[in-house]
């Protein structure tokens, strides 16, 4: 059986490469050469649909800035696209091939924290590197001086958010299943913490493995502890909109609520009736005016045929920093001057405006959303 | 609570096992009359569970007949892959066939990303939702179906096998190939029908567990894994050791992740295999054959 796998991931490799190698070689002809930009992501495995989303999210915005010129005198932004399969050493890997063979200007990547953790240590020192959605406080504590982080770490926002449902949720007792990677296991570990401060009676921790599909196992354990209300950490959407309608489906009739950053318009639409009254936390959302935003909704829209997300925001905002700071900076790749640039600034994005700090982790605005007739809609404003 | 716990994860194990034991049917059919290891053979449980997506939405055909035309249609996709695959490469290494199914599962997989979207996809059906309450226990009447439906399937292809004609001249080609076809039994049927039957059960499979939970491109992978547990558990090639196997797997995995850890839930299955293959290194059901 293991041999099989090997067999697997080998053909897989080889394909991946012969992708890439593709994807590489069409840089075309132009008067000026474009601004590269390396979008390493999962393109397949669990995570393909938040994969999909990102680059989705980039490709639009790259779209916007063309349109208008591009940057730095009139060169375009191309998008230059890897898989990392949802795994740190295929993520890796597509570094390596990104930087070495490529040469891509910089470096936007990550929807989950393995994968950022390994791949950090492959663009130390080498390569700027925007990483947009993981949310494992390590990627930025132990980054280096060339790598930024967009998203809120799993502790800035489940303190905002765990204050929220200790003070208003009106909750006794609480249990929590989460996905058993770097990021489920540190988020659950923090709001284990925040929960028993704040006086809940915490029940548990369930873990699911992220190739799971069928959650019935661990709800039914969960529901015979009986909480007043389950967190459920769940970063891929499939899994998530699966956990919500079993749990419904299982009789549970208590409080469900979905960790940071994990609440987008395909998850209602999955989920159905399941998630309704849900609450979770969000950077994005639609009812909070923002001109970059709207811009940017309006060419996604134009685009592709999915709605638009967070996470496809989150590869909007990676864009427009990187492009607004290359331009700042007059370079493309004088990596130290593009660093102060965006570490120095204010950026307008999508998400709003974003500063970034000493270790390059950003500041975005998040708010508390809920699931209400089938709709996310902004409760509160989260920081 | 304690009584109503271990109820529920039994049931769930059930449903879960009714589905592996589906797709492991299939397996150890393809494997047990035509002595190949067909990996491909996951995909065909994911090909079931995105045809028939695709039936209700855009045909709008009600949940029923749609599984029944998803099976014939995926049946129809085992056909293919055995006349333009498996058959020509009949008289190859056995290694080559392998590689070969192996090939044809990474094609069907990635294909079905981009012909499916890699987006997860949720098959609407009626019978999803609507749970209903046996004592303690709580199932959707889509898990009640799995159960009824696959258990009769179940009983309708052991009697295909044990009485009809064409069971009887798969049999004998499971037991000689050469030997049946001296008797005149045309192999090239059997290994049509062989075909035809083993990548239906996995589509009926996909079809009726696919709206339990969502679905993406890549249930296939799992889909196999499990299927092989099930056949190395049962006996290589024995279809009430699937039975067995599958069912065991499935409760064994409800009720060892209740009990012990689920982070050991996936690990279970192949604790039992490297219990059974010290203990009987042919499956439980050996010697059947």
């Amino acid at each position: 059986m293991l041999a099989t796998r090997r067999h697997i991931a080998l053909a897989a490799a080889a394909l991946g490469l012969a992708v890439a190698a593709g994807a590489g070689s069409d840089a075309a002809a132009q008067s000026k050469p474009p601004v590269r930009i390396g979008a390493i992501l999962p393109l397949s495995g669990a995570g393909t649909f938040e994969g999909q989303l990102g680059l989705e999210g980039m490709q639009a915005s790259a779209a916007i800035i063309n349109a208008k010129g591009g940057i730095l005198g009139g060169r375009k932004i191309e998008i230059v696209a890897y898989d990392d399969k949802s795994s740190p050493e295929e993520g890796v890997s597509a570094a390596r091939r990104a930087i070495e063979q490529d040469k891509v200007d910089v470096i936007a990547a990550n929807m989950f924290s393995p994968i950022a953790l390994a791949m950090k240590e492959v663009t130390r020192d080498k390569i700027i590197h925007m990483v947009l959605a993981p949310q494992h406080p390590k990627v930025t504590e132990e980054g280096h001086k060339w790598l930024f982080r967009i998203n809120e770490t799993t502790i800035m926002r489940g303190t905002n958010f765990s204050k929220f449902i200790c003070s208003k949720m009106n909750l006794k007792s609480v249990a929590i299943l989460a996905i058993n990677d770097d990021y489920g296991r540190a988020d659950s570990g923090n709001f284990e913490k925040w929960f028993k401060e704040c006086g809940m009676n915490f029940k548990a921790t369930e873990f699911f493995q992220k190739t799971d599909t069928d959650f019935n196992v661990q709800l039914t354990k969960l529901r015979g502890m009986q909480p007043d209300g389950i967190y459920v950490a769940a970063s891929a959407t499939s899994q998530g909109a699966t956990i919500y309608k079993q749990l419904r489906q299982l009789g549970y009739k208590g409080t469900i609520i979905a960790s940071g950053g994990n609440m987008n318009p395909k998850l209602v639409e999955l989920s159905g009736n399941a998630i309704e009254g849900v609450f979770s936390v969000s950077p994005y959302v639609e009812d909070v005016a923002n001109p970059v935003a709207e811009a940017w909704r309006a060419e996604y829209k134009k685009m592709f045929k999915n709605e638009t997300s967070f996470v496809a925001s989150l590869g909007a905002a990676g864009i427009e920093i990187l492009a607004a700071a290359m331009d700042k900076a007059g370079t493309s790749n004088g990596y130290d001057k593009i660093a102060d640039t965006i570490r120095s600034g204010k950026w307008a994005t999508t998400l709003g405006e974003i500063g970034f700090d000493k270790i390059g982790q950003g500041f975005i605005a998040s708010y508390i959303v809920q699931v209400k007739n089938g709709k996310i809609v902004t409760h509160a404003k989260a920081n | 609570m304690f009584l109503e716990i271990f109820l529920q994860q039994v049931a769930n194990g059930l449903v879960n096992g009714m589905g592996y034991v589906l797709v492991a049917v299939g397996l150890t059919l393809v494997f047990g009359v035509l002595r190949i290891v067909n990996f491909a053979h996951g995909e065909f449980y994911m090909l079931g569970a995105y045809v028939l997506f695709f039936v209700i939405t855009l045909a709008g055909i009600p949940y029923v007949p749609a599984v029944l035309l998803t099976t014939a249609i995926v049946a129809g996709v085992g056909v293919a892959a055995s006349e333009l695959l498996f058959k020509p490469l009949r008289r190859e290494h056995e290694f080559t066939i392998l590689m070969v199914s192996l090939g044809l599962s990474l094609m069907l997989a990635n294909g079905g990303e981009l012909l499916f979207g890699a987006d997860p996809k949720s098959i609407p059906s009626p019978y999803a939702d609507m749970t209903v309450e046996l004592g303690p226990v709580f199932l959707t009447w889509q898990r009640i179906i799995v159960i009824v439906a696959a258990g009769a399937l179940i009983g309708l292809v052991y009697l295909f096998i044990r009485f009809t004609r064409m069971g009887k001249m798969m049999q004998a080609t499971a037991q000689n190939r050469e030997g049946a076809a001296l008797t005149g039994i045309n192999i090239d049927w059997v290994h049509t029908y062989t075909f035809a039957l083993a990548c239906g059960l996995a589509a009926v499979s996909g079809a009726l567990l696919g709206p339990t939970a969502t679905i993406l491109p890549t249930v296939g992978e799992w889909a196999v894994l499990k299927a092989f547990i099930v056949v190395v558990m049962g006996g290589l090639g024995s279809m009430g050791g699937a039975v067995v196997g599958g069912l065991l797997l499935g409760v064994a995995e409800a009720l060892g992740a209740n009990y012990i850890s689920i982070a050991f839930k996936d690990a279970i299955g192949y604790a039992i295999i490297v219990a059974v293959l010290l203990w009987r290194p042919a499956g439980l059901f050996a010697g059947k054959r």
